[in-house]
């Protein structure tokens, strides 16, 4: 039976946090530009690159971890990375979930934009460096959707993580496969407590991208 | 155009070529002028390539042979027939617009306030742009162009959605606005009466091609064709046969045949016995009770009568043929006549404007 002890539960918080924050980062990082690109521009392919993202919205963690699982395996394409059971594998599989979501919701957020946006900035002669942050101002309240999507996707994640990380104490365990791991062994004060730890955290970190995204309204 | 008159962009062999799975379309223009102080209304229907050639000049449409080159130190901008405007203040979006100019900073918040109280939205500065009603987005956007101190000025259809009261004082501002700053200026409208108010020189496209260019009263009352004609409002086009033509070198007054009771004065050099459509302005035919001004064509019967408070369009049967006339309402025959009412009509021979109907 494991014991509750402060470092135990900080522990296992900070390889969360610091696992999902490193997915969010090049989620967004990926996300954003690929969304107002697929959203603002037109050429060939463009719909199938959104029939793309829109079925990676909807695709199952479980799955995921299974193909990032047979890319890592150490005979797998990127099995000489070495980076199967290690919090690299969690953010790449956090990335692939989070990914499809954060361009989804920027592409539709841009596309919403008046398709005379860009010619209407050119024509007022608007250096392109200072075109591209208004439009990122413009649809600033879509990009925040994005992200709160984005960190709900990471943070609520556990069948991928579970399957590239592999719950390895001190190494990969994160709240989510403690909770998991925590209740099939009938240790439920430890599962409640890390349950209650990711729910505050997720309370947390969405209001108060709610609060920055409501107050860009008014 | 005036000797004086300057260019300020011109465009040469333009060919831009649209392909869609329906069709193609293409546009192709000559030559074509942007003058100084100039406002060039580019009229035509709908799908004649009317903003393409705008977008074109403002060189967001790349041709494919040919191209627009500014004379002038300036810029070259655009307004849209939707007004677009972005997130934060009104003069937030005049600071943005200005941002590629390099200006010090009291150079561009005297440039901004300007051009808002010339469009008499100096109130609304710190109002933000996404609570605006329609006319005010409109003079924002272009408030916002002026701001520029363009040197070519492009508006697309910069009147549409706007009440009659709200299009006229955009239309003095503009002109006014214009007029201060000596920027050349090509407007596209399909409100021929509002384009009239701000244009000195019109140009029309058909087809893509450009159908006529020229001064704004010569292509009123000099179109080249049927069609011109008609996009101009010379709205009275009768078929006849031209006789007795005035002497070579020496028009003189000649007779448009429509029918053996029913003739037209005309000054034309055509040949007699040419084929015509004899075009009278609607504002140029005269109607009265009594004898008229101009050589009499006859009696006519009013048919209907309409009035929009400032106009009165009065619709008569004449010769089998439904001519138009417009009366100043409120004055004159405009208070009396009615349906039913026999008029004299009449009409001066220049104000007959004759196209050949064959070739």
């Amino acid at each position: 039976m494991t014991e509750l002890s402060l470092p135990l539960v900080l522990e296992i918080t900070v390889r969360t946090l610091l696992v999902c924050g490193a997915a969010l980062l090049v989620s967004l990082g990926l996300g954003l530009p690929l969304g107002i690109w697929l959203g603002r521009w037109r050429f060939r392919g463009r719909v199938l690159g959104i029939s793309l993202v829109n079925s990676g919205m909807g695709a199952p963690p479980v799955v995921v971890g299974l193909v990032v699982s047979l890319l890592l395996w150490r005979s797998g394409p990127l099995g000489w990375l070495d980076l199967m059971y290690s919090p690299a594998a969690m953010v790449l599989a956090q990335v692939v979930i989070a990914l499809p979501l954060v361009v989804g919701i920027t592409l539709a957020a841009a596309g919403a934009l008046d398709e005379d946006w860009e010619l209407q900035a050119r024509t007022l002669g608007i250096p392109s460096a200072r075109r591209l942050w208004l439009l990122v101002r413009e649809i600033r309240l879509g990009l925040l959707a994005a992200v709160i999507a984005a960190l709900g996707g990471i943070l609520s994640e556990v069948g991928a993580v579970l399957a590239v990380g592999g719950n390895l104490a001190g190494e990969t365990r994160m709240l989510t496969t403690a909770v998991l791991m925590y209740t099939q062994m009938g240790e439920f004060e430890l599962a409640l407590v890390m349950a209650g730890v990711l729910v505050g955290m997720t309370l947390l970190l969405a209001g108060l991208l709610t609060v920055v995204q409501q107050g860009g309204r008014s | 155009m005036s000797p004086a008159a300057e260019a300020a962009l011109c465009a040469r062999d333009l060919l831009v070529r649209r392909v869609s799975r329906a069709s193609v379309f293409e546009l192709r223009i000559d030559s074509l002028e942007l003058q100084r102080g100039s406002v060039l209304a580019v009229l035509g229907p709908n799908g004649a390539g009317k903003s393409t050639l705008l977008r074109t000049l403002a060189g967001l449409e790349r041709p494919l042979r040919g191209r627009s080159e500014r004379r002038v130190d300036g810029p070259v901008t655009m307004v849209f027939q939707r007004p677009i405007a972005f997130s934060g203040s009104v003069a937030h979006n005049l600071r943005v617009a200005l941002s590629g100019l390099r200006l010090r900073r009291a150079e561009r918040t005297a440039r901004v306030e300007e051009a808002l109280e010339h469009f008499g939205i100096g109130r609304l500065a710190s109002r933000r742009a996404a609570t605006l009603s329609g006319g005010e987005l409109r003079r924002l956007a272009l408030a916002r162009a002026f701001a520029l101190r363009p040197a070519v000025l492009l508006l697309d259809e910069p009147f549409d959605d706007l009440d009659p009261g709200g299009q006229e004082s955009l239309s003095l501002d503009l002109r006014n606005a214009i007029a201060s700053t000596g920027v050349a200026v090509a407007v596209v409208t399909h409100d021929l009466r509002r384009a009239l108010l701000l244009c000195d020189r019109i140009a029309v496209l058909l087809e893509g091609r450009l159908a006529q260019e020229g001064e704004r009263d010569e292509v009123l009352s000099r179109p080249n064709s049927l069609e011109v004609a008609q996009l101009v409002g010379m709205s009275n086009l009768i078929e006849g046969v031209l006789r007795s033509g005035g002497a070579e070198g020496e028009p003189g007054v000649s007779r448009v045949e429509v029918d053996a009771q029913h003739q037209l004065p005309a000054l034309t050099r055509l040949a007699p016995g040419t084929r015509v459509w004899a075009g009278v302005r609607p504002e140029r035919l005269k109607v009265d009770v009594g004898r008229g001004e101009g050589l009499p064509i006859g009696k006519g019967r009013v048919r209907a009568v309409l009035s929009d408070g400032v106009a009165v369009t009065v619709q008569i049967s004449w010769a089998g043929r439904e001519l138009r006339t417009h009366l100043l309402a409120g004055r004159g025959l405009a208070r009396t006549v009615a349906p039913g009412d026999s008029v004299t009509l009449s009409v001066r021979p220049e104000d007959v404007h004759l196209i050949p109907r064959d070739g």
